[in-house]
C-alpha cells in the first residue's frame, strides 16, 4: 500500500493541512458510492438550464 | 474559521474520496467523503457518511459522536482542499435528511461571510442556481471557487 503526504495551505483555517494519498481508497471500477443519494442529486440537477457566469 | 478540523486526512489519488476518524464518547468513527460524478460534467456531488466494521458505507448514519461542528469544519476543508484542485468545477450537497439539509443551511450561514471570500455559495430554485442567502430556505447548495 502506497502512502504519500501531500501539503495543502487552507485559508478558510488559517493552516497548514496534510493529506496522506492512500492507494487502497480508489474507487473500484463500476462501484457507486450512495447510489440513491447520486440519483436524487442527478434528478434535481436534471432541470438546471445552466451555470451561473462567474 | 476559528474551528477546529480533523487533521488526519487520508484520500485517493484523485481526491475523489477522502477518510478520516471522528474521536468522541462513542471511540473512533470512520467516516468518507465522496466527490461523484453528475449528469452535468462540471457538477460533481459530495456525499458523506460512516464506513462500519464490514466496509460498508452508510450515507443514513447518525453516529452523534458529540464532534458535529469538528466534522462540519473538516467537510469545509477538504472541499477546499478539492477545489484548489479543481478550481473549475462546482459541488452540490444536500442532507440525506431535511434536518440535516437544515443543520447544514445553519452552519453555512452563520459562516457565510468567512466562507464567501473562498466560495460562491448558490442553491438551485426551479432551473436556476441563485445566491445563498443566509435563513433562505434551501433544498440543496452548489458551490464553486471563487475566480480572481
Amino acid at each position: 500500500m502506497n502512502k504519500k503526504p501531500i501539503k495543502y495551505y487552507s485559508a478558510l483555517f488559517g493552516k497548514e493541512v496534510i493529506v496522506t494519498i492512500n492507494d487502497s481508497l480508489a474507487k473500484p471500477e463500476g462501484k457507486v458510492l450512495a447510489p440513491n443519494k447520486l440519483a436524487a442529486a442527478n434528478k434535481r440537477l436534471s432541470k438546471l438550464k445552466e451555470l451561473p457566469k462567474q | 474559521m476559528k474551528y477546529s478540523t480533523y487533521e488526519l486526512l487520508q484520500a485517493s489519488a484523485d481526491l475523489s474520496i477522502f477518510d478520516f476518524i471522528s474521536i468522541g464518547p462513542k471511540g473512533p468513527i470512520h467516516k468518507r467523503i465522496a466527490f461523484q460524478e453528475t449528469i452535468i460534467p462540471e457538477i460533481y456531488n459530495l456525499s458523506f457518511g460512516d464506513i462500519n466494521k464490514i466496509g460498508e458505507y452508510d450515507d443514513f448514519s447518525v453516529s452523534d459522536n458529540g464532534d458535529r461542528d469538528v466534522i462540519l469544519a473538516t467537510v469545509a476543508n477538504i472541499v477546499e482542499i478539492y477545489l484548489m484542485k479543481y478550481p473549475n468545477r462546482w459541488i452540490s450537497f444536500e442532507g440525506s435528511t431535511r434536518e440535516r439539509t437544515r443543520l447544514y443551511r445553519m452552519a453555512i450561514g452563520i459562516n457565510l461571510k468567512e466562507l464567501s471570500v473562498k466560495f460562491d455559495i448558490y442553491t438551485q430554485v426551479g432551473g436556476r442556481l441563485v445566491p445563498f442567502l443566509k435563513n433562505m430556505p434551501v433544498d440543496n447548495f452548489v458551490v464553486t471557487s471563487k475566480k480572481p
